[in-house]
């Protein structure tokens, strides 16, 4: 609610229109007798104010009826009748009112400023825009899906509370030629958001900005400059298939395709795997699974039922040298882990394994000396896999050994595999 | 000749009208649509209030009953008319509500550019009612009795640049007259299309 004392000279301010245009009067005919239009007028009409500022305002009765007069008139805003010594009359027909320290609107039609009579009648009205300029919109996003469109994102300045109806416009144009484009397509990823559908050139960086405009004023994002390639993402990986790996019980076998959109050009293209136990809601991350359609899960629960999703990062496309963007994970597709008398091992990364699973210091140990190996030793055939191929190996030929001599021997066990359990 | 027909009190009504069972289906089902729209029409007047602020919506606001051009409230002597005529005056009424929901439709897209749903809902009522009032049409058509001949051009394109000039209250009140004659004559139309539905008083 606004406050404060009657502050200096009214607002000067030009003359106001009446309540209904002459025109508009003359489309709907005279005012009929004691329908209280048009015996009044307020100004300013719609004025627009920074919050914090004073507002002078006038409601002037045009004598309609004869003799009619400020008398007894009071104001009302948003329905609330303001306090009587805010107001005071000028002369015999106007009446003054001195709003000081407006807060912000309530509404973006405007607050409703009205001019009743004694009886409560409403003479006039007129309605306040208060509010603050908006602020530099900031941190634009943008993405490319499949190099067809790009769809941008945007923070409003000042968290983009103004009080008054902010309009908010992206604007773009190729860096050294063209003239301003200005996209169309708005809040299809939420309110600060446009989608430009088509006819974007590749190779070519794009300047891109957003202007904020309101009643009280402008501002400018500062621009960002893109080249569409290097913002590309996709469609999640299709036809995700999950399935066991023969009879072993702490592993499960990921297959998927590649993007059908981007499939001919996904040469260096990076996937990801995220499973959960199926009531669970901590998601498990495999991220070092590169430009390759199928991985195995480890480390795994006996007996378990899984959610598996993959994921697609196109980076590199058409020699991008950007990071990409990571399209949505795919639907989740399930599958259960075989059953075992054994308690099953804790969670483990997309690495193959066979046998008994080894401890987490082990392999991690391992995975270092691996990674070493092709940095230094350019031993890029080896990986886990020829690792845990060796290990499902010697889980075979054990299993082969107990059904021939129905002993276990634990010297040779400790010698070719991980720790025992 | 069915109850129905004997209280239509026109004298024009002759053979050539549709047979019964379709004059009653047609009724029912424009009974029903009247029916609906009147729900319809109550949801776009709490939308409308709810966008323009106290103390529109309100218990005891009460703007100036501006009129509007082409169109007024149901008279006072509405219910006593003949049926058709009173189903007369309902298409009427609503053949001249759809340009005056437009107007308000545009000026609310201005004052209210993220009220989606008031706008669509304004964007439905126009629509609605044109549909009601060819059903009205239609019905009359049936029933054999006259239609009215031809109307003149709404004033909507007047009233349309009236309201862009004038001031933002007088547009919220006129929206708010708009909104409300639309309600009432819907909820005319259901009242006076009841009493020839199956089941309505004879």
């Amino acid at each position: 609610m606004p406050a404060g004392r009657p502050g200096p000279a009214a607002q000067s301010a030009r003359r106001p229109p009446p309540l209904l245009p002459l025109l508009l009067l003359c489309v709907l005919g005279a005012p009929q007798a004691g329908s209280g239009a048009d015996t009044a007028v307020i100004s300013p009409q719609d004025p627009t104010l920074l919050i914090g500022s004073s507002l002078q305002a006038t409601c002037s009765v045009h004598g309609d009826p004869p003799g009619a007069t400020a008398e007894g008139l009071y104001w009302t805003l948003n329905g609330h009748r303001l306090p009587p010594e805010l107001s005071r009359m000028l002369n015999a027909s106007t009446l003054a009112l001195a709003l000081a320290n407006l807060n912000g609107s309530r509404q973006q039609s405007g607050d409703n400023l009205m001019c009743h009579a004694r009886d409560g009648s409403i003479l006039a009205g007129s309605c306040l825009y208060v509010g603050l300029p908006p602020e530099k919109p900031f941190n634009i996003s943008c993405w490319s899906k499949n190099m067809k469109d790009l769809t941008c994102r945007w923070t409003p300045g000042a968290h983009g509370e103004t009080f008054l109806h902010t309009n908010y416009s992206l604007k773009y144009k190729l860096r050294w030629y063209g003239q301003d484009n200005t996209c169309e397509e708005y809040h299809t990823v939420g309110p600060h958001s446009c989608h430009i559908p088509k006819d974007l050139a590749l190779f070519t960086p794009y300047e891109i900005w957003v202007e904020a405009t309101n009643r009280l004023g402008s501002a400018r994002s500062d621009v960002l400059t893109l080249d569409i390639l290097d913002v590309v993402t996709t469609d999640p990986p299709p036809e995700v298939h999950v399935s066991r790996v023969g009879g072993l019980e702490d592993q499960l076998s990921v297959r998927w395709v590649s993007p059908p959109a981007l499939k001919d050009f996904l040469f260096q293209a990076k996937y990801q795997i995220r499973y959960r136990v199926e009531d669970s809601v901590d998601w498990k991350v495999v991220d070092d699974v590169s430009n390759q359609t199928s991985c195995r899960l480890a480390g795994l629960k006996p007996g378990t039922v899984y959610f598996v999703q993959v994921r697609c990062n196109p980076f590199g496309i058409y020699g991008s040298k950007k990071a990409g963007i990571w399209s949505e994970w795919s639907h989740p597709t399930a599958a259960s882990t075989p059953r075992s008398e054994r308690p099953g091992p804790g969670g483990g990364a997309c690495e193959p394994r066979g046998g008994e699973p080894s401890s987490g210091p082990v392999r991690r140990e391992l995975k270092q000396f691996l990674g070493w190996l092709k940095k230094h030793a350019y031993c890029s055939n080896l990986s886990f896999r020829l690792y845990d191929q060796w290990r499902a190996w010697m889980q075979k030929s054990h299993k082969t050994r107990n059904q021939d001599e129905g002993i276990l021997s634990s010297g040779r066990r400790g010698a070719a595999r991980g720790p025992a359990r | 000749m069915s109850r129905r027909e004997g209280n239509l009190e026109d004298p024009q009504a002759d053979s050539s009208i549709s047979p019964l069972p379709h004059l009653e289906s047609k009724i029912q089902q424009t009974h029903s649509l009247a029916r609906l729209l009147t729900k319809y029409a109550e949801q776009l007047l709490q939308e409308y209030v709810q966008h323009q602020g106290d103390p529109f919506g309100l218990p005891g606001f009460s703007p100036p009953r501006l009129p509007v051009a082409d169109l007024s409230a149901p008279a006072p002597g509405h219910a006593g008319l003949p049926v058709p005529e009173r189903l007369r005056l309902d298409e009427a009424a609503l053949a001249a509500l759809p340009p005056l929901l437009d107007v308000v439709r545009r000026r609310q897209a201005e004052l209210n550019p993220r009220a989606l749903r008031l706008l669509r809902r304004l964007e439905d009522a126009a629509r609605q009612a044109r549909a009601l009032g060819a059903a009205v049409e239609a019905v009359l058509a049936a029933l054999g009795a006259e239609t009215r001949g031809p109307r003149p051009e709404p004033a909507a394109a007047a009233i349309a640049a009236a309201t862009v000039t004038a001031g933002v209250f007088p547009a919220k009140v006129l929206g708010l007259r708009v909104c409300g004659l639309y309600r009432e004559w819907v909820s005319r139309t259901e009242a006076d299309l009841g009493q020839l539905a199956p089941g309505g008083p004879a």
